[in-house]
């Protein structure tokens, strides 16, 4: 796996002498300084993850009481539940929409920052801040600003576009492209901001050769710059897909509980209902099973797709 | 796009395009109307927030802070934060300097599973196990408390935190390696004195870009930790000024008050905040 860490320059290692084998082998016991963080991780993460599959086999009516094995018969119902295949819908819906504009975007804007425009500081500043704010804070600036007095609407009445004030978030027609909408509001700068970095990490000569050469700026862009980024990008896009996919629970929580109806309920939002508010674990963790498998499955689609393009060009 | 046509080698090294420039500045107030909207409502009444909510307040209503304040207890909430974040970097720190300095170290199939094993632990976004995760709250008697999260917050701080210091481990020279070992140097006194002072500015990185996700972690404190007044986290406290009659104003200004430490923060070091947010790439 390609960690989107900013690589330090490695040193030169020296070649290996006889005493720095002797060094190795009495290195190799130092692995054992790995053994608190592995159990830790073990523990705490791996543990819980594992144990999903065996809560989605019970029947469990709330944390308090005593679970009772029922095999797949949380399966069975799951998969009779109209609210599920909304939450299918509305998931394929938010990252097939939020990620495939994100990307592009970010990484026009990106570039653009690359080429250092004017003002280019206060931009960044600007595109980098969703990076410091929490999930929590943005729910609440956007809970006042999407309120039906809030901030959208008084300005849509300010520029003489009242008919289209609505309640964006109790209108079952807007809901979900609102959330998209933040979705987009927050990550495109910050990813843009990713992707800048990136370039201005690659020499800057050959994006040079390529406009004396009389290249135009969107083939140096699409053509030059982007392919030196590619494996970027691929992280990138997965990254974002898994984020997009598994923490929307917190953002809906905050401003629509998954309404008005389903049309905001998601497949993360979803795991949560059902666990806190329907006290249903083992639907709940049926249901965090099939998120696992949707993640795992188009982050192998997501390769795909890159490895693909990477062979027709 | 028309600006493709330029003079050949000479003007600007770069040359941005125009409008692009158009596209990142709309974009900019995009981003920034929020936030302004935001401090203006915090300043202001309801009824004003709703009349003119762009202008600049009539009155400065500064008494919003004060009641933000006082009707979501914030000031033990961010106790409560403060509290927490410390614990659980200095936590994550004695799990990941050791793990990566032995990583570093090694680069043997045992090794390399290990940092492998991190990395896929990476991908893995924490929420997939939330509620697994409050079950083992339960079961270790920590449900509602804020030890749990101390606990907690640096295992799924641990793939990252790993995987960033292994990399910077890894400059070490290996003259100087093999010149502390002919010293006699014990491991101890190796990770101390030779490789943590050259993995400096990744310690440095790892540390603020763990408590800034520590700071801002919002779905688990909200249903491991909980709402009580006194053990809640910042995150968590704001949230609760919204009921059937929300009072916008006040909202607004609880909400800008958990943002001042993060700003503050990033007003004194924000080169380096920006470093280690690059760094560990797309976190939340």
């Amino acid at each position: 796996m390609t960690t989107t860490a900013t690589a330090p320059p490695v040193g030169p290692r020296s070649t290996r002498s006889s005493s720095a084998l002797k060094a190795r082998r009495h290195s190799r016991r130092i692995l054992w300084f790995t053994a608190p963080s592995l159990a830790w991780f073990v523990f705490f993460s791996v543990g819980p993850l594992l144990a999903m599959f065996v809560i989605a086999t019970l029947q469990w009516k709330g944390l308090i009481y005593k679970p009772t094995f029922v095999g797949f018969e949380n399966v069975a119902r799951v998969f009779a539940d109209p609210t599920f295949f909304a939450a299918i819908r509305n998931s394929l819906v938010q990252v097939g929409v939020a990620v495939p504009v994100m990307i592009p975007l970010a990484f026009m804007l990106g570039f653009h920052l690359y080429t250092r425009p004017r003002g280019h500081g206060i931009l960044s500043i600007l595109f980098f801040s969703p990076g410091l704010i929490s999930i929590s804070v943005t729910g609440m600036v956007f809970y006042g600003m999407l309120s039906p007095n809030g901030g959208l609407n008084g300005l849509l009445n300010l520029i003489g576009l009242d008919d289209m004030v609505r309640p964006w978030l109790a209108d079952p027609a807007t809901a979900l492209g609102t959330l998209i909408a933040i979705d987009l509001w927050r990550g495109v700068g910050w990813t843009g901001v990713l992707f800048s970095a990136r370039l201005s990490s690659i020499p800057g000569e050959v994006l040079e050769a390529a406009q004396i050469d009389g290249a135009g700026r969107m083939r140096t862009m699409w053509r030059i710059a982007f392919p030196m980024v590619k494996d970027y990008t691929n992280t990138l896009t997965t990254l974002q897909f898994l984020w997009t996919m598994f923490t929307s629970a917190a953002l809906i929580l905050l401003l629509t509980r998954g309404g008005p109806g389903t049309s905001t309920t998601t497949l993360s939002y979803l795991v949560y209902a059902k666990a806190f508010s329907q006290q249903d674990l083992g639907y709940s963790q049926v249901v965090g099973v099939v998120l696992l498998v949707v993640g795992i499955a188009g982050m192998a689609l997501i390769s795909v797709l890159f490895r693909e393009r990477e062979e027709r060009s | 796009m028309s600006s493709s046509r330029r003079r050949r080698g000479t003007g600007p090294r770069r040359q941005p395009s125009p409008v692009a420039s158009v596209f990142s500045w709309f974009y900019a107030i995009l981003l920034a109307a929020p936030i302004y909207y935001l401090l203006m409502s915090s300043l202001k009444t309801n009824i004003e927030i709703f009349i003119h909510p762009f202008s600049l307040p009539t009155k400065w209503l500064w008494e919003n802070f004060k009641l933000a304040w006082t009707t979501a207890k914030l000031g033990p909430a961010l106790l409560n934060s403060v509290l927490i974040c410390a614990v659980a970097i200095v936590v994550t720190l004695f799990l990941a300097v050791p793990a990566s300095y032995a990583i570093a170290r090694n680069d043997n199939r045992l090794s390399r599973a290990i940092s492998k094993a991190f990395a896929a632990g990476f991908l893995i976004p924490p929420f997939a196990a939330l509620i697994p995760t409050v079950l083992l709250a339960i079961q270790m008697n920590l449900f509602m408390t804020r030890e749990f999260q101390m606990l907690y917050l640096p295992a799924s701080a641990l793939p990252l935190s790993v995987l960033l210091l292994t990399q910077f481990m890894r400059t070490v020279p290996n003259e100087l390696v093999e010149s502390a070992a002919l010293d006699g140097a014990g491991h101890w006194h190796t990770l101390t004195q030779v490789f943590m002072p050259i993995a400096r500015p990744g310690i440095v990185s790892v540390t603020i870009l763990q408590l800034l996700t520590f700071w801002n972690e919002y779905l688990f404190s909200l249903t491991i930790t909980g709402t009580a007044p006194d053990v809640r986290t910042i995150q968590v406290a704001v949230p609760t000024l919204v009921n059937d009659s929300t009072i916008y104003g006040i909202l607004a200004a609880g909400t800008v008050l958990s943002l001042l430490p993060v700003y503050i923060a990033y007003s004194v070091m924000s080169k380096r905040m920006q470093e280690a947010l690059v760094a560990g790439a797309v976190k939340g």
